[in-house]
């Protein structure tokens, strides 16, 4: 009795029971690329300041900025973007230098903005790095500080007739990471 | 980040067998010894049975509720990446689980006792699991990134995980009370290689628009990964791994980590023909103490980049303002290890069935060299024919998680029975089991497999299992 119905049954599950073909090779194309962005500097200044300090050399500072040569960033990031954008609504024309500096204090790239005294719209650029028309990404890569300095291009002594006037400068980056 | 690394190891090893740990179709099939372990209050007319060391119950279960590996893998032409995105990233919820276990007998027997009222079984098992929740939020970020997702909160707490490798030795009584009930009860010890769990997470990472810079990054953490006994596995693995037979053998004999755990059940004739059954198993708990690592991640903070207001700025001129922002968010957002001993509960699990009974009864077709002076008893009367239904509820890291099974179980003789099961849960809703019976003279063996439609290809499958065992048993002397 229990050979009529045991072994049936087993040559029938073998026969039923199949695999369809997989092609595990396929993990091989898996691409994660994330888009990551944040924010990367941001520097304010009233114009009170820019009436306090003669001549035309206001600021300048180099900030030390690992986020860019930091091995989780600069071994896979593959092209990205930066933002800039300037606020003025202080009375004084200026001009403003963003310089990316590598770990040897030398200069990567350069970016100027003239700023044109209030009121005046908002400065806003997108820069590009690694894409096709773009700035090579390796500036990014080998970003080790960012270096921003601000002429004053105007007098000592004019005060804007906006409320609280200020030079407001805003940066961002958002960059595609190639993590497999 | 190495230890994650073993976590993550153990949890995609146990992804390989995911299961639901029900065994529907080994519940209440009396005929099996090993039916036992599962309702310790079983109807049983056994007068001793002793397990063939190591195959007396051997059990892998495996399923997937959210993805199979036809899904990812079949040869369709269709673009992985495209696969990966729609049918696993966006395709899974955070319900969707992935988990594993296995279970093997290392030792395992019962006798009657000098009341033959009362039966007794012991043992030792290794049983192993790893169970793993959907990390969506997770996966979505690190496959998309943040940009362009502004307001968009991702659910930090979608990790949800757990796993362990252990020995449970035990000792159980089953006691027939009288004609209607019987009731049994059974103590474990567990002795554990390792465990890993995280499943209290909660938070978020948000990118929103900034106050003063373009954009603000924000992240609200409370993050816990608990581990023991993974750091010396760890050493052994990397740098000699003829050490790890020996490590784990130790831990799995009472050298790692100790707990206690009952089982309990019952089994009620409502009438001649009708049986309720029910047990609770794993109600217990592990104490870790011994290697153990967690890894910890708790706070709050916003990110807008460096800021720099002037004039304030001009007094510390010379600061490293990126190193300050780094610490700023270390102080605010603290992410460290410690050793601190914990405690850990076992997934407990619920067993309910209901079976009616009818057909002639099974005794007079004996034909095993044995008689049934204990079955002789009426409430031990085994009919032809038994069908029934059986819940089964497991808890586990986001609550209680249930199947339905109905059945009809077959005896043919003493010497072969037959159950086969229809099971829903949320890994299968087309889940039919058969379970096989043999006795051959005291020789037992049994073979049980489940969500048989799924073999015409296994790799579309969303739920297995198999079991099988070998047992030797006496029902008395002649």
């Amino acid at each position: 009795m229990k050979n009529k119905i045991l072994l049936p049954a087993i040559i029938l599950l073998a026969l039923y029971s199949c695999i369809e073909r997989q092609n595990f090779d396929q993990y091989d194309d898996l691409e994660i690329i994330p888009t990551v962005e944040a924010s990367i500097l941001y520097i304010e200044s009233p114009e009170r300041l820019l009436n306090e300090i003669p001549g035309q050399d206001f600021y300048s500072q180099d900030f030390n900025f690992d986020g860019f040569s930091a091995d989780a960033f600069s071994d896979r990031v593959l092209d990205g973007f930066i933002f800039y954008e300037i606020e003025n609504t202080t009375s004084k024309e200026m001009e403003a230098t963003v310089e990316f500096l590598d770990e040897g204090g030398n200069t990567l790239d350069t970016q100027y903005f003239h700023i044109d005294p209030a009121p005046t719209p908002l400065v806003q650029l997108q820069v590009a790095y690694g894409t096709g028309t773009g700035r090579s990404i390796e500036i990014i890569k080998n970003t080790s500080s960012i270096k921003v300095s601000v002429l004053n291009l105007g007098d000592n002594s004019s005060v804007s007739n906006l409320p609280d006037p200020k030079i407001i400068f805003r940066s961002s980056g958002k960059f595609r990471l190639r993590l497999k | 980040m190495r230890q994650v690394k073993l976590v993550l190891l153990f949890w995609l090893l146990g992804c390989i067998f995911i299961t639901a740990q029900n065994k529907q179709i080994l519940y209440d099939f009396t005929e099996i010894p090993q039916a036992i372990m599962i309702n310790p209050g079983m109807s049983t007319d056994f007068h001793w049975y002793a397990g063939i060391p190591v195959l007396s119950g051997i059990s892998f279960q495996a399923g997937s509720s959210g993805l199979t590996v036809n899904d990812l893998f079949a040869d369709d032409g269709v673009d992985f990446n495209v696969k990966v995105r729609e049918r696993a990233i966006y395709g899974m919820s955070t319900r969707d689980e992935l988990s594993g276990t296995y279970q093997v007998e290392l030792l395992n027997g019962g006798f009657r006792g000098r009341n033959r009222d009362n039966f007794y079984s012991f043992g030792i098992y290794n049983e192993g699991d790893a169970t793993g929740y959907w990390f969506k939020d997770y996966a979505i970020l690190a496959f998309e990134g943040n940009a362009d997702q502004l307001g968009r909160k991702f659910d930090l707490g979608h990790l949800k995980t757990r796993g362990e490798m252990l020995n449970v030795f035990h000792f159980g009584i089953n006691k027939r009370v009288d004609g209607a009930l019987t009731l049994g009860g059974r103590a474990k010890i567990y002795s554990s290689a390792f465990n890993f769990s995280s499943t209290k997470n909660n938070g978020y990472f948000v990118t929103d628009e900034g106050q003063n810079n373009l954009l603000a990054n924000t992240i609200d953490a409370d993050l816990e990964l608990r581990s023991s006994g993974l750091n010396e596995i760890e050493d052994a693995l990397d740098n000699d791994s003829s050490l790890l037979p020996g490590i784990l053998t130790r831990r799995l004999f009472f050298g790692g980590d100790l707990g206690f755990g009952i089982d309990l059940g019952f089994t009620y004739k409502l009438n001649k023909q009708t049986v309720i059954t029910g047990s609770l198993l794993d109600l217990g708990f592990i104490y870790s103490s011994t290697d153990v690592k967690n890894y910890t991640i708790k706070g709050n903070a916003t990110v807008e980049g460096i800021e720099v207001i002037l004039p304030d700025a001009f007094s510390n001129s010379n600061a490293d303002f990126w190193q300050d922002l780094v610490d700023e968010v270390d102080a605010l957002v603290p992410h460290g290890t410690n050793n601190n001993s914990y405690i850990y509960f076992r997934p407990t699990k619920l067993y309910g069935s209901i079976r009616y009974n009818w057909g002639e009864p099974s005794n007079n077709n004996m034909d095993c060299d044995c008689n049934y002076m204990v079955s002789k008893r009426r409430d031990y009367t085994k009919y032809a024919n038994g069908v029934g239904g059986q819940l089964y509820m497991i808890n586990r890291p986001r609550g209680p998680q249930a199947a339905l099974t109905a059945f009809y179980l077959r005896r043919f003789g003493r010497a072969l029975a037959l159950k086969t099961t229809y099971t829903v849960d949320k890994f299968s809703w087309t889940n039919i089991g058969l379970g096989l019976n043999l006795q051959a003279g005291p020789v037992n063996i049994y073979v049980m497999a489940d969500n048989l439609l799924a073999y015409k290809n296994l790799a579309d499958s969303h739920y297995s299992s198999f079991q099988l065992g070998l047992n030797i048993i006496s029902w008395g002397k002649k």
